[in-house]
């Protein structure tokens, strides 16, 4: 009898810790400041939905996007915002970053990445790797970044959860965290788990190595969620008679992905490679949401649509590893014209100078596919940018667009974002102005910077 | 043979051969950026004459020229690329098919062997607009070794410009102190000042003026002496403005010429630099903070040097893409450096700097390696269409173009 109390104890405890992780454990704590009723009027606007207003007027109000058009009436006690002449559009997101985890200094001691000690790692999670006073983010929000997604490195196999953060200084990570974004897995193919692992003569070596280990891993997760399922299945009285199933930190986070919680991110520079994933997914019955790196995606673009499996791509760069020789500057727009203009092109950084300038990266992957005769507008290549990247973090219905009811996260431009010589004028998260160009306090430093070069100043 | 037949043949073959000699170009109604004190020359015409620029201006005529008409589009001098790994590394990661780098020579080492035109970068950054490369090894220690100036033609025989036209040296990294490396520099020249190549193997044998371990060859001390005698630059790679500080003084204790590559934090010592006339070398595109020595690294930095008087030259960190140093051009632009000097810093400065003769502007007794842009050489979303190289329209196919080619119809 003793027994059996003890175990219906430990029992409800256990189910406790499980109930508890899932609503409040790590959960975002970000809760924007009070945007006020801003009115931005005769801007030249890119929408994000694929649409382009050539004069308009875009109303924040709590935070929110209230109203989008040509022309709109200014409610009492807005202040206004006069962008004549200048470009309008939504926050930049980058899907792939490494700010927080791989900061700036670039050091030993916080590059906190990769954990390159066993090719599958999904237990870990990047979030508990950034540092939150990383200098490379005010320099990213100049840049019209709002939201940014933090993947651990591509060592592994099997990576671990990456995390949607917005742009904001805090002092917490959970102050930063995207509320309600879902969680993320990093998988990685290729050249680095091969290189990384096969150096010191373990498993994985090869390529085909590579792919025993994902389904390795994949059949573990199979059977770690038929254990759950199978406890859940019985009786309460059943229940209280064993234990739950013991938590393990990295088949919950498999599971996640099976279950379709957790969306997967996979750097995946070949074609031949990507089509492989894409069984391995049918095989253990998952989506990939996006294939990172995806250099040769232009090989493979009508499969990538067909799957529904969006490819985040670098506009030019190449040549660093074999993987990557095959660049060619037309990537983005072969994958967005893809099945009649059907695919998903996201153009990503994977640098903290390339996140300050996304814009321009996928104003030469535009230009490039117009050259080649692919008609790609402003208003379609600005989604490569904003609200693709959006779909594949699983937070479209909040960013990614300047639509009614979304987060009022808009950059103003002052002039065409795709050039080299425009730079952004006004930076909102939320309809708070993080960075105004007149306003040197803006963006505000981290605590890194704060008397850093002289003691009187801070860094910038 | 008859005296008159001979002389008849004799006149024509010389007639052939001059013919030959002095073939013309002739582009025409272009929008000429001279990347000289001339500017810019709205629809204007370029004469070009066995290669080599002959006149510049309006309504130029020739009854023998190959006419060209480039109107709508743009031409600026060949984009000279300071500092690069240009055709002696094809895969980063893959060591061997690296050349870049030796263990054997410091300061001696000449790639100029190990150079292959055929490599896959040559032709694709062709296609950006560089036409000339200088490419320098990358070794670790204080010393890389020698830069050479490539012609990016492709050609077997002759992409050699110029041979070992610079050294290159790293002041920072590694465990020693800053301070070691500053000393052995100037042990290093102190050396090899006394060195002359009838007595080399006595030299080497006699290098107690050096610590422990350091070992040079009669290579390394032939390029160091050149420093000395002040033949050829000492390239110095460094970004915090103290140490920047402490290579002025080097340079002027040392009667070097000196050229500051990085140069992160140039701004706060802008005035030191121009008074010294030192050049320095920027990727204008990187404000990130990476190491404690750069923490002071910002957009505005070519802005605010220029404005000191420094002259700029712009270049990449990234050899694959040694072009995009024209994106790094149009940032710098975009925080103040005047468009005019951008262009310069990507063309003629370093042809000045590095003494390339003739070569980095478009003016008339210069070498005919021009690009024909379609829109401002410094936007991302213009394009190189034809590439000139002494005045010979080359191919602007590279090996990427032929894979977008197999895939763009599928």
């Amino acid at each position: 009898m003793k027994k059996l109390i003890f175990i219906v104890f430990i029992g409800t405890f256990s189910f406790l810790t499980l109930s508890s992780k899932e609503t409040t454990a790590f959960e975002s704590t970000y809760i924007p400041g009070d945007s006020g009723d801003i009115l931005i009027q005769n801007a030249r606007i890119l929408t994000g939905t694929g649409n382009e207003i050539l004069r308009g007027s875009i109303l924040i109000s709590s935070n929110k996007i209230k109203a989008i058009g040509e022309t709109l009436d200014k409610p009492a006690s807005t202040q206004i915002i006069d962008a004549n002449g200048k470009w309008v559009t939504p926050g930049i997101i980058d899907i792939h970053s490494h700010m927080g985890v791989y900061p700036a200094p670039g050091l030993r001691s916080s590059s906190d990445g990769n954990e390159s000690t066993s090719p599958v790692t999904a237990h870990v999670w990047a979030e508990h790797s950034v540092w939150t006073q990383d200098p490379q983010m005010p320099l990213a929000l100049k840049g019209g970044i709002t939201t940014f997604h933090v993947l651990p490195g591509s060592a592994n196999l099997i990576g671990g959860r990456g995390v949607t953060l917005k742009n904001i200084w805090a002092r917490t990570v959970q102050g930063m965290k995207f509320p309600g974004a879902p969680y993320t897995l990093k998988m990685a193919c290729g050249e680095n788990p091969k290189r990384v692992y096969g150096g010191r003569n373990s498993e994985p070596s090869t390529r085909m190595g590579n792919v025993a280990g994902y389904r390795k891993a994949w059949i573990r997760a199979q059977s770690y969620r038929n254990k759950l399922a199978e406890y859940e299945s019985k009786s309460e009285e059943a229940k209280e008679l064993e234990y739950a199933p013991t938590r393990d930190l990295e088949l919950e986070t498999l599971v996640g992905v099976l279950n379709g919680e957790i969306l997967i991110q996979n750097h995946c520079y070949r074609g031949e490679e990507m089509a492989v994933m894409l069984d391995i997914a049918k095989e253990f019955n998952y989506k990939v949401t996006t294939f990172h790196h995806a250099i040769e995606a232009y090989k493979v673009a009508d499969i990538l649509a067909e799957n529904g499996v969006c490819a985040a791509m670098w506009a030019d760069w190449w040549g660093f590893k074999h993987e990557a020789f095959d660049m060619v500057w037309e990537n983005a727009a072969i994958v967005d014209q893809a099945n009649g203009g059907n695919g998903c092109a996201i153009i990503h950084s994977d640098s903290s100078v390339g996140i300050q300038r996304l814009n321009q990266e996928a104003a030469k992957a535009m230009a490039a596919g117009n050259r080649a005769g692919l008609d790609i507008p402003l208003s379609r290549a600005i989604q490569w940018i904003t609200l693709n990247p959006a779909k594949a973090l699983g937070i479209a219905g909040k960013v990614g667009s300047l639509e009614v009811g979304k987060m009022a996260d808009v950059v103003i431009w002052d002039g065409n974002p795709f050039s080299v010589y425009t730079k952004t004028e006004k930076v909102f998260v939320d309809g708070v102005l993080l960075y105004d160009k007149d306003n040197p306090l803006t963006p505000k430093a981290t605590d890194f910077e704060l008397g850093i070069i002289s003691s009187e100043g801070d860094r910038l | 043979m008859s005296l008159n037949k001979k002389v008849f043949i004799g006149l024509l073959s010389l007639l052939i051969s001059s013919f030959s000699l002095s073939e013309e170009l002739l582009l025409k109604n272009a929008k000429i950026h001279t990347a000289t004190d001339r500017g810019t020359i709205d629809k204007a015409d370029v004469l070009i004459r066995d290669g080599v620029i002959v006149r510049i201006g309006k309504n130029i005529v020739s009854s023998r020229a190959v006419v060209e008409d480039l109107s709508g589009k743009v031409i600026s001098p060949g984009l000279i690329a300071p500092q690069t790994q240009l055709g002696i590394v094809e895969i980063e990661l893959i060591p061997e098919t690296r050349d870049d780098r030796s263990d054997i020579y410091s300061a001696g080492l000449s790639i100029d062997s190990a150079f292959n035109p055929s490599s896959t970068l040559i032709p694709y950054n062709l296609t950006g607009g560089v036409t000339l490369s200088l490419t320098s090894p990358s070794s670790s220690g204080l010393f890389s070794g020698l830069t050479s100036a490539f012609s990016l033609s492709g050609s077997l025989e002759a992409s050699l410009i110029h041979s070992n036209i610079a050294l290159s040296a790293n002041i920072s990294g590694g465990e020693d102190s800053m301070a070691a490396k500053i000393q052995l520099l100037a042990d290093s020249l102190t050396l090899s000042s006394y060195f002359e190549l009838n007595k080399c193997s006595e030299m080497y044998h006699n290098k107690s003026s050096l610590p422990q371990g350091v070992n040079y060859s009669c290579r390394d001390l032939f390029a160091l002496k050149n420093v000395v005698d002040k033949k050829i630059p000492l390239v110095v790679r460094a970004n915090r403005a103290s140490a920047i500080l402490t290579l002025i003084d080097f340079a002027k204790t040392n009667n070097i010429n000196l050229i500051i590559n990085g140069a992160e934090e140039g701004w706060r010592v802008s005035r030191q630099l121009a008074e010294a006339e030192i050049p320095v070398i920027l990727q204008p595109i990187d404000n990130i903070p990476n190491s404690f020595n750069e923490l002071g690294s910002r957009l505005d930095n070519a802005y605010l040097l220029h404005k000191s008087g420094v002259k700029i030259l712009i270049g990449s960190h990234e050899t694959h893409n040694a072009y995009l140093s024209r994106q790094g051009a149009g940032i710098a632009v975009s925080y103040g450096l005047p468009w005019k000097e951008a262009l310069k810093g990507l063309t003629k400065n370093i042809a000045e700097v590095f003494k390339i003769d003739k070569r980095g502007s478009i003016q008339p007794g210069y070498i005919a390696d021009i690009v024909v842009w379609t829109g401002d050489p410094l936007e991302v979303t213009s394009f190189v269409e034809q590439v000139y190289l002494s005045g010979e329209s080359v191919s602007t196919k590279n090996r990427s173009m032929r894979l977008k080619e197999r895939y763009i119809s599928q």
